[in-house]
């Protein structure tokens, strides 16, 4: 299953240097789904320290419920999930979210009634330490200035690319050591999509892990170190993402090459 | 992401807004005439009285809005905290009273009303959480489907109990005091109003005040509100779902009990005391739309207000017929209530 070497751009050496990194994220024979319906089969994946690591498949394959099932709003059936090398399998998603790990879902899941700045206050809401929570408010509106603009304004009246842009910063405002970002690009304009991969990068470039859930395969790729592709709930490919977008199997099905 | 409406959907839509928006206008337009006719025509001792009743109903309506909007629970057996916290006061209060008879005390004498409406609050917030924890919590992990419908008649079954288990335990019998501070009314406007009153209403104020700036100054109180306004999102920036909702059940039954004690002087203490604070306050979050708690403190006013202005202008009779009939008529034209609903679980389940 694994894609073996293939000639590689320059990426390659940063990604050597991330593939130093501890293992930060270990899910191991992870199987879930809803009721009796099973979506996810033997699901196997790690993510390092530092990587970036996208997880791409069709609609229905079960990527969306991976990560439901690692962020703890989905308990699975079986299987194992560590964090940092503790096991995090059963917690419910409060306490997932308060030991650094921040799942920025599809449907985004703002507060639309609050306001853009109440909505990053409750992202820090495990968060007691005031300086903190003035600091991640400080570096999220950096990373977005779009948002400082807007921040009394109501979550509910922003548009599809400030919204996706208030979920991230909502995100990151618990200083999570790891991401969870599901379909940033959906229903964003490619510009609008492409300002959301740059502030991933940038976030990545400040440190944050990443584990990105895409069906923009084309720039997944591009933009990620390495990657798994799941479908019918299993993982069949998986490697490097610079290799991947060579493979043929990847190219005829996702990048329609 | 946008969507622009065209066609009927649009002209529905455009329809129901301002459908909405009027009803809106005309109650809230009715309710100042009332008002203003009230103290034209029967002086301003009736204005006076409903603005101080309205501030009972909001705080009622207020912790019935508070749990509906975070917990999707039509709380039936919200007039039964307000029961409990009748008793209470009247049980601390009364020997109190009868202690400082016999051993005179300043100091305590002002005090010892508000160690009694003190000590019902600790106690309603005490039994909601009770409440909470043994019987929606158990509740909530094992099923959401269903959920309003059973909690309604989950609450129903808590109010029956409590009723009755009142009448068994302390009797039928009315437990009231004339008042609480034994102090002449004070002169307002030429009007006489028992030391009471003005007390219970300044009491209500302070309190919705002190909420309103807890829900939405403090992460505690802006996490309530995350709740009602999405769940998962809550639980994905670490709130703990279960604390919320006993806190929650715990603060709406802490109001409703600190009604119920500030107004032992008027309502008196028996089992069935809590029925009719609990229909004028599902009059009042109906009206104003469900779990819409900043239309609940202004709807507690208007239906005090209608209130007065139908035992003054038609008959005391009719006091519960009228806010009803406004009622329905709004339901019938702005079916969310007259600022909207805030709630967002029930139209999915």
């Amino acid at each position: 299953m694994f894609v073996e070497g293939f000639p590689v751009s320059g990426r390659r050496l940063k990604l050597r240097i991330n593939e130093g990194g501890a293992k930060l994220l270990e899910v191991k024979d992870l199987n879930a789904g809803y009721d009796f319906l099973q979506v996810l089969w033997d699901v196997s994946l790690h993510v390092s320290e530092g990587e970036f690591v996208a997880l791409i498949g069709p609609n229905g394959a079960g990527k969306t419920t991976t990560l439901r099932t690692i962020a703890g709003l989905l308990s699975p059936m079986s299987g194992e999930i560590l964090f940092k090398g503790k096991p995090i399998t059963h917690l419910p998603a409060h306490k997932v979210s308060r030991i650094g790990i921040s799942y920025i879902s599809e449907s985004l899941n703002l507060f639309p009634k609050m306001t853009v700045r109440e909505n990053l206050l409750l992202g820090a809401y495990a968060v007691r330490d005031r300086k903190r929570i003035s600091e991640s408010l400080d570096f999220v509106f950096d990373l977005f200035p779009r948002l400082a603009e807007r921040s009394s304004q109501l979550a509910g009246t922003l548009s599809g690319g400030e919204r996706k842009m208030l979920a991230i910063a909502r995100g990151m405002m618990s200083n999570p050591e790891l991401l969870l970002v599901d379909e940033p690009s959906l229903g964003l304009a490619p510009k609008l999509a492409q300002r959301v991969f740059d502030a991933l990068q940038e976030l990545r470039r400040r440190g944050v892990t990443i584990l990105l859930v895409e069906q923009n395969v084309n720039i997944t790729l591009e933009i990620t170190d390495r990657a798994y592709v799941l479908e019918q709930g299993r993982i069949v490919l998986e490697g490097k993402s610079s290799e991947l977008s060579q493979n043929e199997h990847v190219k005829h099905v996702y990048l329609g090459i | 992401m946008e969507r622009t409406l065209t066609g009927p959907s649009m002209r529905s839509a455009i329809w129901a807004k301002i459908g909405q928006n009027l009803v809106a206008s005309i109650v809230i337009g009715g309710s100042v005439a009332a008002g203003i006719a009230l103290a034209v025509l029967a002086g301003p001792a009736q204005l006076i009285n409903s603005i101080v009743t309205g501030g009972m109903w909001a705080l009622m309506s207020v912790g019935l809005a508070l749990v509906f909007g975070v917990m999707n629970i039509p709380h039936f057996a919200h007039g039964e905290s307000f029961m409990v916290g009748a008793y209470v006061a009247y049980f601390v209060f009364t020997p109190l009273h009868k202690y400082l008879k016999t051993n005179p005390n300043a100091f305590l004498s002002t005090m010892a009303p508000f160690i009694a409406i003190l000590a019902a609050t600790l106690v309603g917030f005490v039994l909601g959480v009770i409440i909470e924890k043994l019987i929606f919590y158990p509740l909530r992990r094992r099923t959401r489907a269903q959920w309003v419908m059973n909690t309604f008649l989950i609450t129903v079954g808590i109010s029956f109990i409590m009723t009755n288990g009142a009448t068994l335990v302390l009797g039928p019998n009315f437990r009231g005091i004339p008042r609480y501070w034994d102090v002449d009314p004070i002169k307002f406007l030429g009007v006489r109003i028992a030391f009471d009153r003005i007390v219970a209403f300044a009491i209500a104020i302070v309190t919705i005040a002190a909420f309103w700036f807890f829900l939405h100054s403090t992460q505690t109180g802006r996490a309530i509100r995350a709740v009602a306004q999405d769940e998962d999102g809550a639980q994905m920036v670490g709130i703990d779902l279960n604390f919320i909702h006993s806190l929650t059940f715990g603060l709406a039954t802490a109001m409703a009990a600190l009604a119920g004690a500030s107004l032992l002087f008027m309502f008196q203490a028996y089992p069935t005391v809590g029925l009719k604070p609990l229909y004028f306050a599902w009059y009042v979050v109906m009206l104003v739309g469900l779990g819409n708690i900043g239309g609940a403190i202004i709807g507690g006013f208007i239906v005090a207000l209608l209130q007065t202005a139908t035992q003054q202008f038609i008959g005391i009779a009719w006091e519960d017929v009228i806010p009803t009939i406004v009622m329905i008529l709004v339901l019938l034209l702005a079916p969310s209530g007259i600022f909207g609903s805030e709630v967002k679980g029930v139209h999915e389940q």
